[in-house]
């Protein structure tokens, strides 16, 4: 498991200043964390996760850079966002998001279709991502920051059960 | 009064240091011809604009940020609202014009008549000026967008205006050079 505290460091240490998102059960960990790191990072809760990128992208264009929390489900609700914004306008941004639906995850069906299809709609809105696992979890980060930096456009973490 | 002649008399009485963004759509075409530029004008995420103002206002706390969106795009994104009243930007201002109707795809109607906006935005705690109303002289709309565009909190100034838009070219910027005019006022 990836010490959530860790990881708020290392995001903070490559720019991130603000973070946006909705909650997952999987991120509870790291969302009490964000009380520890309030000086390096804003968190802004968001009622939505379309609202979230909304937010990451303003900051962008503001010149900073935010990351966005949210699960698969949430996923499935920015795909305007993305496509006639954060994509269209190259606004860079980190997605880290929950990989719900897996089998250990079947006894909750409302996630069992997204999390089948999840990766589908990453290629399919054309959203670069990589998996974090617990083994080399700060390289995983900045290959796809690289390729955020690169693109100028948003990059996706999928976040497994019990890995942050 | 149309909404257009709103952005008409903002334009007048801006510093030239504000940013604005705006919604897509007819919204962001009137700001592209008669407000100073740049600006960022949204092509597409409806519901989006109180976001992206509020992202943008988080990393640039000197600068003075500017929503203009309508009734529309406040609808689609409403609980917007509720997160820009918990971070509270003082550097942010909503101008709301609320012509009742999807004026850029031909006028259907929204279903803002039923709004109270002051009620509404008592409600999610938001600082709100009068709203300006349809027979509202120049004097009075003139009086509230100065005292919207000089509060010192975050305040929202609510428009019931007439749907009329005029025929204005489409923008002639690519969103990546909206952008890249943005990072050049960054620097």
């Amino acid at each position: 498991m990836i010490n959530p505290a860790e990881f708020l460091d290392f995001l903070g240490e490559k720019g991130f200043s603000f973070a946006s998102g909705v909650p997952c059960s999987y991120f509870s960990r790291m969302i009490n964390e964000f009380e520890t790191h309030q000086e390096s990072i804003t968190y802004i809760p968001a009622t939505r996760e379309d609202e979230a990128v909304g937010i990451a992208s303003g900051v962008a264009f503001g010149g900073s850079r935010a990351f966005v929390i949210m699960q698969n489900s949430g996923y499935a609700t920015i795909g305007d966002a993305l496509t006639s914004l954060a994509q269209l306008y190259k606004l860079p941004m980190l997605l880290v998001i929950s990989w719900r639906g897996l089998e250990p995850d079947r006894d909750f069906p409302e996630h069992s279709l997204m999390g089948d299809v999840t990766e589908d709609t990453l290629r399919g809105y054309q959203v670069p991502y990589w998996e974090l696992t617990d083994e080399g979890w700060q390289q995983t980060i900045e290959l796809a920051l690289t390729k955020m930096e690169e693109s100028s456009r948003p990059v996706a973490l999928l976040v497994k059960q019990g890995v942050l | 009064m149309y909404g257009f002649e709103i952005i008409q008399e903002l334009a007048s009485v801006l510093s030239g240091n504000e940013v604005i963004v705006s919604s897509n759509g007819n919204i962001s075409r009137q700001v592209y011809h008669y407000c100073p530029q740049p600006q960022i004008y949204l092509r597409g995420s409806m519901g989006l604009p109180v976001s992206v103002g509020l992202g943008l206002a988080l990393a640039r706390p000197e600068t003075q940020i500017l929503i203009i969106l309508g009734d529309g795009n406040l609808l689609m994104g409403l609980g917007s609202l509720s997160t820009t009243s918990y971070v509270r930007p003082s550097n942010l201002k909503i101008l709301i014009l609320d012509n009742g109707v999807y004026a850029t795809t031909g006028l259907q109607n929204t279903t803002s008549g039923t709004l109270n906006y002051p009620a509404l935005l008592d409600g999610f705690g938001l600082s709100n000026i009068v709203p300006i109303l349809r027979n509202d002289s120049i004097e009075d709309i003139k009086d509230k967008i100065q005292i919207w565009l000089h509060s010192p909190e975050l305040s929202v100034l609510p428009a019931l205006v007439d749907a009329k838009a005029p025929t204005l070219s489409n923008i002639p910027l690519h969103p990546e050079e909206i952008s890249a005019l943005q990072r050049g006022s960054n620097d």
